[in-house]
């Protein structure tokens, strides 16, 4: 957990609702009428991955997490910023330079059924990148590769030729993992692939992955709703409000002192086994749709502790004396 | 009195060939104003339960025998008309996905309006106003506004409250939620769960409560049935379920939640998976993943003894009852 692996700085993403799936409910004509309506996704986020941790990015829905995952993985095209993968940048790189980095960095996403496609046996699946990405191995060493790698993600070889809906929803998951892996990357994103699953079948996913990258000295980049699975699994983890991260600090840190109050809030949420833990800190209303550039703090809507300030000026990320980083006027003030 | 008494209840799924069971001798009970929870692995049969209660249960499946007594009367035996009586008046559903409630080309309002005016005359300003008030109830904050928007228009959060503000509308003794919150946030996860347990609470009303996290039925359910393949293998108060499991399918559960585990160390997975239907295996059920399973697991289908913390069907547990009683018996 050393050298920084990806770097991304400024990274900001504004979709218009012309091309976005917003505009899909505008009629033909109705297009250009009125004011087109932006969505500021990402509000300038600065964030280092380093090689060989779990970086976990939390929040509420919307709040840009799988837009994060999406432009580093080039899927979408950032509108601002840079994002650095080692020496090299990689935010604006066309289709040829990205072939690159397919191999290096892999995303893993929240549904299995839409990920894999359902035309293809395992086998395809699996077969087609190692091939592709090895055009020196014989058929009978792809093959046997295909064989090790199902082994190793737990699924029978000799269930290779059936089809991803033969196959339960962890066991899908399982193959979209191996797929991610059938040309060792560097680098996984995975955006909420245990949402889908229940918790047997989580613990199956999360203990494969472990090993993985125990084997491999793998990166991941974890997205997730689900706190007990951060404090579990994270090095370090990314709280983000509204296209921006608003606390960063290692897993241990986060949960014995969290800091910014949406943090807080956030943290307070988890439902926990024992019935005496204390009862959630009420956040008043929902995350926002952020159809306007944010001016000054993106949680003073919902922010109990909120003053002029923080509708003036957006709060920068400070370290804290235990590590931690934390973007709140409040704290910095010494309010909170 | 029982509100609602489940009385081996058998339902099987009929296919071409072969006859599946999928609910097997399920039997509980539910006090007014109870609320209690279903928990079990995805294909465990908790969601065929819940249709099973209002008779909902769609070809090719059907109810083969046993009894659902609301009051003394059988859910089981009831003509279409009095079963659309009692489904959402009586006994009432929330699922996953509000959608499956909502008709997303009927604005929010209009929909209570007529789920009002379905069962009380009274003209549309007045059922405005009470549906305008039951949206507040659920805390949505601008009820008036809302009240105009159509259901894409709200976030899952919110399209889970007007469903929960429908629901108190036909002041229903029983809420059967098919978890509710699995789709959402855990901060809107936690709100929700609040306002249903809030709600039941406030209204009387009793909950059955579908999931599959033990975490988030503890603060709601103050009884709990473990499910799998189909059977019910532990029930007792959530409470002593949670901190003393008996049965090697509920302790694994458990032990499976991530923060069981130290941080960075390999969870506890159960191994293996649910079985279909097709492939129920024999003896109980869970023998293939179970760590203690014997001879007699795999041949014998365990019976329902009480362990003294809850009620449990597993052979495991009775042999270390009978261990122990016998050295009770030792000591006199
Ligand atoms: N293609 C698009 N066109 C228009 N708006 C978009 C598009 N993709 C995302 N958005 C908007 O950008 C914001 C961030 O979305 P994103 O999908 O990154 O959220 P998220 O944090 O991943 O949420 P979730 O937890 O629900 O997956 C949201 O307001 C979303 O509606
Ligand atoms: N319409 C159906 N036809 C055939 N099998 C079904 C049908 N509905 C459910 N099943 C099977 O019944 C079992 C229990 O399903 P379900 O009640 O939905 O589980 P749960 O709600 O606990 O996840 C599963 O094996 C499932 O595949
Ligand atoms: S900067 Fe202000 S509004 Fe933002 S979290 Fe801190 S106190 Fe609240
Ligand atoms: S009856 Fe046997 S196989 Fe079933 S849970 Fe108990 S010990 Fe395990
Ligand atoms: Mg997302
Ligand atoms: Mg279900």
């Amino acid at each position: 957990m050393t050298h920084p692996l990806i770097q991304i700085s400024g990274l900001e993403k504004t979709f218009s609702s012309e091309t976005g799936w917003f505009g899909q409910w505008h009629l033909p004509g109705f297009k250009g009428r009125g004011k087109t309506d932006q969505i500021y996704a990402l509000n300038g986020v600065n964030l280092t991955i380093y090689q060989g941790e779990t970086l976990c990015v939390v929040g509420e829905t919307g709040c840009g997490k799988s837009t994060l995952a999406r432009s580093i993985m080039g899927l979408d095209e950032p509108s601002a910023g840079e994002i650095h993968y080692l020496d090299q940048r990689i935010d604006h790189l066309n289709n040829r330079q990205r072939m690159l980095f397919r191999r290096r960095m892999q995303m893993v996403f929240q549904n299995p059924y839409a990920s894999l496609n359902p035309r293809m046996t395992v086998y395809q699946t699996l077969s087609e990148p190692i091939a592709f990405h090895n055009p020196q191995l014989s058929r009978l060493d792809v093959d046997e590769q295909v064989e090790t790698l199902l082994e190793s993600v737990g699924i029978s070889a000799n269930s290779s030729d059936r089809y991803p809906h033969e196959f339960s929803g962890g066991q899908r998951q399982r193959i979209s993992l191996a797929r991610a892996l059938s040309v060792e990357p560097e680098f996984i994103v995975a955006d909420e692939p245990l949402s889908a699953l229940d918790v047997s079948v989580q613990a199956q996913v999360l203990n494969l992955m472990m090993d993985k990258q125990e084997e491999y000295n793998l990166s991941y980049l974890f997205i997730t709703h689900d706190l007990a699975v951060v404090e579990h699994f994270a090095n370090r983890v990314a709280v983000m409000y509204l296209g921006r991260i608003c606390e960063l600090a290692n897993t241990s840190t986060l949960f014995s002192a969290p800091k910014h109050p949406y943090t807080q809030a956030l943290l307070s949420a988890i439902p926990r086994l024992d019935s005496t833990a204390a009862d959630p800190i009420r956040l008043i209303g929902e995350v926002p749709t952020p159809t306007e550039k944010p001016i000054g703090c993106v949680f003073q809507a919902r922010c109990p502790y909120a003053n002029p300030r923080c509708y003036s000026e957006s709060p920068e990320m400070r370290l804290q004396s235990d590590g931690s980083s934390v973007a709140c006027h409040a704290i910095e003030e010494s309010r909170l | 009195m029982n509100l609602l008494s489940v009385d081996h209840l058998n339902v099987n799924f009929h296919f071409k060939k072969r006859e599946l069971t999928a609910l097997i001798d399920v039997s509980f009970n539910l006090k007014r104003g109870e609320r209690i929870a279903i928990v079990g692995e995805s294909g465990a049969g908790k969601s065929i339960l819940g249709f099973s209660i209002v008779n909902l249960i769609g070809k090719p499946g059907y109810i083969h025998s046993g009894a659902i007594k609301l009051e003394n009367k059988d859910i089981t035996k009831m003509s279409l008309r009095q079963l659309q009586d009692i489904r959402g008046k009586r006994i009432a559903m929330i699922f996953q996905d509000p959608m499956m409630t909502l008709n997303p080309v009927i604005t929010i309002g209009d929909q209570l309006v007529e789920t009002i005016r379905s069962h009380t005359k009274i003209n549309y300003k007045d059922a405005k106003n009470i549906a305008i008030e039951k949206l507040r109830n659920v805390q949505i904050a601008s009820p008036e506004r809302r009240f105009d928007q159509y259901p894409h228009e709200l976030s899952g959060g919110m399209r889970q409250r007007v469903i929960i503000a429908s629901v108190l509308l036909l002041n229903p003794d029983i809420i059967i939620a098919d978890e509710p919150t699995t789709a959402l946030d855990v901060t809107i996860q936690a709100e929700i769960l609040q306002l249903l347990l809030a709600i039941c609470r406030d209204n009387g009303v009793a909950l059955i409560l579908i999931s599959h996290d033990l975490g988030v039925v503890s603060k709601v359910a103050e009884r709990t049935l473990v499910m799998y393949a189909g059977q019910i293998v532990e029930e007792g108060p959530t409470l002593e379920i949670i901190n003393d499991p008996q049965p090697p399918y509920t302790q694994g559960l458990l032990n499976a939640l991530p923060q069981m585990a130290l941080p960075g160390q390999r969870l506890n997975q159960i191994k293996g998976s649910m079985p279909s239907l097709a492939e129920r295996p024999s003896g109980c059920a869970f023998h293939p993943r179970c760590p203690y399973a014997t001879d007699k697991c795999r041949t014998q289908q365990p019976e329902f003894i009480y362990s003294g913390v809850s009620s449990v069907a597993c052979f495991m547990v009775e042999d270390m009852l009978s261990e122990f009683s016998q050295d009770d018996e030792g000591q006199l």
